[in-house]
């Protein structure tokens, strides 16, 4: 089932590269939806559908994927960011047929039990978003594009090393995830090992100060933000701390958890900040898209299982609402042809779909409660609280902050004065609307249902490290 | 076996090249490529001595790369002589014997053999092709005469002809390393890479590709014979001076087939990291992908120029025939390193060889040129795709080829586990 689901929309995805109108691409994402959906709703616990053939079984390398909770929440929000996507943006088909190739990979990233498997994907899910940039990038994409490699090989090469070491020096038989959780590395090559881990997923959280990347890569994106919102997808850090950085060099992370911690709590702010005086919106929602997951990371680093959990679910939660905002960015751009903030004005008299529709996914962004954002930000903090008070202390003005950021730019484009009029809702963006904000509501008001999975995982985490803070 | 049928081939053809056609000719040597091909197959993983001459594992994986090449370079080169098929076939055969001996005597004959038809061949455009041969014929010389002294210390040191004859003493360092010399030049490797980067640009692109592939494979042979296992201190040095040369003067390179040439060098450098503990798998299936992807590269340019082929020419390739220009775009790929293609797993084998024997900072070396790299081979991979007046004008039998080899190269970042044990058996 878990093969069928990550190759559902590889097949797609390839099928529209090969030409077919954009409709099949749509009708992939929907089926590629409602499997997760059914696989989510019908998780049993634990490691479900788990597969494993031999990659390189001399090496120990298997083709191992699994489903547990916390993937399959992914998979979910994987599938509903990515039909969100291809029912509204208006690009071409192989364009859709890149994003779908690409949340196939990301699908086999997050169901992956195999640490050299999980790399594998990590990597080749690089390709389709560079191509996306290139074929669909504005002026300065190949800067960006550079730009995106340089940091993203600059983690991974190392993540590599410390992959080989994990295995050389923990003496686990395979690289599957469960003989490597036996075989814990441990002394001083742990921080070695975690460092290499660390350089990686920093780079794909963001962490302040390698989260430079992430403007360019979505200030020159398709104005569609189709690029954007699967861009928001691969940003697994926080997921890739949690599964396997930590808990593969325990001791490693003990020595840099303060220095993460305070990383974390700085983009947080830092994020907030530059978000605040972001002059177009791809610019405002990259450095929210910071800030946000700073704060997630915080939950992680807490080693907290409120924290994790927290962590977690905002991460998924942002999935789709920061994707969400960057396809109504997309929207606008439609529109008016700009996506500079001042350029709008008074956009809710003539469109008040459009506005209410952008009131929900501001509002998810700044964490209402009710709302999707609010009960990762609210467990993350409760957690990071345990941990450090006077850095979460720190992280929460960045929650203060993004209500600033978020609502400044929500009252400029659909309220303050000059009215300039635009289309409402329109066709496919209906059925976008209803689909993104019963995902916000439900994701706000039934958290329980959503976590269900993740608290085992949660729990097991800080029991490896020594029962939470 | 082998050797029979190349050999009987190599001397038929001579006479027969007086009096067939040159398409006549051009079949038979393909032929006679063939035929060595699949007496290897058939006879895959069944060792076979013949006094110095012996099939073993090393000598069946690196000839089979070795044929691959030279069958390749036959297909894709226009040319209206025949001398130049002859070449190749006598090269071939060089580069069997090559692989297929201890014996160090044995071994500079091979040598010799498969590097004169070389000399001719990278003179075959008159001109500017010219100096640099004329630079390859000198040096490859020196690197011989290198090897023959090493030889003398060799045996001097050890008593014995034979290569990895366990010894000791500063004779015996001394006679390695003058072995590693004269091998490492015709691998490339720093600080001997000085022809490559002149050779490659001014010989015809067909040529290139048979350096690039069947004589780094036939000499990969030849110097795991000679060092491995317990490589001399001096194999460090060299690896990291190939790697650190060969992929920052690739930064600066205008021209595909420069680039190209310190890409070769830079991998001779990640391919002797399985020199340390003499695996053949983890060797064998990094030259297996640097050849297809390498090779692949080199189809290509053959079929925009046979010439030079800045890479300002490439632009537009992909609007022009998708087929080249997407097979490119995967060798580039491939040759960085990056999955799901071959590239990547050759890497993984040899970056765990070197971890294995705890050469943690070649290692750590290896993995941040390999971040430069990325630089350049995305710049070749990438001016493809931009807009452009890219001229190509392919034959079906070389786009036949480059789909196979792109193919090839996504088949093994997927499944490489197939091809391992095969390799393993051969040792």
């Amino acid at each position: 089932m878990v093969v069928l689901a990550i190759l559902l929309p590889i097949l797609f995805g390839l099928l529209l590269l090969l030409g077919l109108p954009r409709a099949l691409g749509v009708l992939g994402a929907g089926l590629s939806l409602l499997l997760n959906l059914y696989l989510f709703l019908t998780h049993p616990g634990g490691v479900a559908h788990g597969v494993q053939a031999p990659l390189l079984p001399g090496a120990g390398v298997y083709w191992a994927f699994g489903l547990d909770g916390l993937s399959a929440l992914f998979f979910l929000t994987i599938g509903l960011s990515v039909l969100l996507g291809a029912l509204v943006a208006k690009v071409e088909g192989r364009f859709l047929g890149l994003a779908l190739l690409m949340s196939g990979l990301l699908l086999g990233l997050f169901a992956a039990r195999d640490l050299l498997v999980f790399y594998l994907f990590f990597e080749a899910a690089l390709i389709p978003a560079l191509l996306m940039l290139f074929f669909y990038g504005g002026e300065g994409r190949i800067r960006a594009i550079y730009t995106l490699l340089l940091f993203t090989l600059a983690g991974s090469l190392p993540m590599l090393a410390a992959i080989l070491a994990v295995k050389a020096l923990g003496g686990s038989p395979t690289f599957l995830l469960e003989d490597l959780l036996a075989h814990p590395v441990g002394g001083n090559a742990a921080f070695w090992v975690f460092l290499g881990f660390a350089l990686a997923f920093a780079v794909k959280t963001p962490l302040f100060p390698v989260h430079a990347w992430l403007p360019l890569f979505h200030q020159e994106n398709h104005p569609s933000g189709l690029a954007d919102a699967l861009g928001t997808l691969y940003k697994v850090g926080v997921f890739a701390f949690f599964r396997f950085a930590i808990p593969l060099a325990p001791e490693g992370f003990a020595e840099l958890q303060g220095l993460l911690l305070f990383l974390a709590a700085i983009s947080a702010l830092y994020g907030a900040w530059v978000a605040f005086s972001a002059k177009d919106f791809k610019t405002l929602l990259a450095y929210a898209g910071v800030s946000h997951m700073g704060v997630a990371a915080l939950g992680v680093f807490s080693g907290t299982p409120e924290g994790a959990l927290g962590g977690l679910y905002l991460l998924a939660a942002s999935g789709v609402y920061t994707g969400g905002l960057f396809l109504l960015a997309g929207r606008l751009y439609e529109r008016l042809h700009t996506l500079e903030i001042g350029r709008f004005r008074g956009l809710a008299e003539s469109a008040p779909g459009l506005s209410a529709l952008a009131l929900f996914l501001f509002l998810a962004m700044v964490g209402l409660p009710g709302l999707s954002g609010f009960p990762g930000e609210l467990m993350t903090l409760l957690g990071a609280y345990k941990a450090s008070p006077w850095l979460t202390a720190l992280a929460f003005l960045s929650v203060i902050a993004g209500a600033a950021y978020a609502l400044t730019a929500f009252q400029k484009v659909f309220w303050e004065g000059g009215q300039r009029g635009t289309e409402d809702l329109k066709g496919a963006e209906w059925p976008f609307a209803f689909l993104a904000v019963a995902a916000l509501v439900l994701m706000g008001v039934f958290p329980g249902f959503f976590v269900k999975g993740l608290e085992p995982l949660a729990e097991a985490f800080a029991k490896i490290l020594g029962g939470g803070a | 076996m082998i050797l029979l049928v190349l050999s009987s081939f190599a001397v038929a053809l001579t006479l027969l090249g007086f009096f067939v056609s040159v398409p006549l000719f051009k079949r038979l040597t393909i032929l006679g490529l063939s035929l060595a091909l699949l007496s290897l197959l058939f006879t895959w993983g069944k060792p076979f001595a013949f006094g110095p001459y012996q099939v073993d594992g090393i000598s069946q994986v690196f000839t089979l790369l070795a044929l691959l090449g030279a069958l390749w370079t036959v297909g894709l080169v226009r040319t209206r002589r025949f001398e130049f098929y002859l070449l190749v076939l006598y090269a071939a055969l060089g580069m069997h014997l090559l692989a297929s001996t201890k014996n160090l005597i044995l071994m500079l004959v091979a040598l010799e053999a498969l590097s004169l038809p070389l000399y001719a061949l990278a003179t075959w455009r008159r001109g500017e092709g010219l100096e640099a041969a004329l630079k390859y014929f000198l040096l490859g010389a020196l690197a011989a005469a290198f090897f023959l002294y090493g030889t003398a210390l060799h045996y001097g040191a050890t008593g014995s002809l034979l290569a990895g004859t366990p010894g000791e003493g500063p004779l015996y360092a001394l006679a390695l390393g003058l072995l590693m010399v004269g091998l490492g030049f015709k691998v490339a490797l720093a600080p001997f890479h000085f022809w490559t980067p002149d050779v490659y640009q001014g010989s015809p692109t067909p040529v290139v590709l048979f350096m690039a592939t069947g004589v780094k494979a036939a000499a990969f042979a030849a110097l795991l014979r000679v060092v491995s296992p317990g490589a001399p201190e001096a194999l460090s040095l060299l690896i990291a001076l190939s790697v650190l040369i060969g992929n920052l003067a690739a930064l600066a390179q205008k021209e595909a087939k420069r680039l190209l040439a310190y890409s070769s060098i830079a991998h001779a450098g990640y391919m002797a990291l399985a020199l340390y503990t003499g695996n053949l798998q983890a060797l064998g299936f990094y030259l297996l992908t640097y050849v297809l992807a390498t090779g692949l590269a080199f189809a290509v340019l053959s079929e925009v120029s046979p010439d030079r082929v800045p890479l300002d020419h490439l632009k537009g390739l992909f609007h022009r025939d998708p087929l080249l220009g997407l097979a490119l775009f995967v060798a580039a790929l491939s040759l960085l390193g990056l999955p799901p293609l071959g590239g990547f797993w050759g890497k993984y084998l040899v970056f765990t060889e070197a971890a294995r024997v705890g050469q943690w900072g070649l290692l750590v070396l290896a993995l941040l040129t390999s971040v430069v790299s990325a630089y350049y081979y995305l710049a070749l991979g990438l001016s493809v795709f931009q807009k452009g007046e890219a001229v190509a004008a392919p034959r079906p039998l070389a786009r036949g080829i480059a789909l196979l080899a792109a193919l090839a190269l996504l088949f093994l970042g997927f499944l490489p586990g197939i091809v391992l044990p095969a390799l393993a058996q051969g040792g």
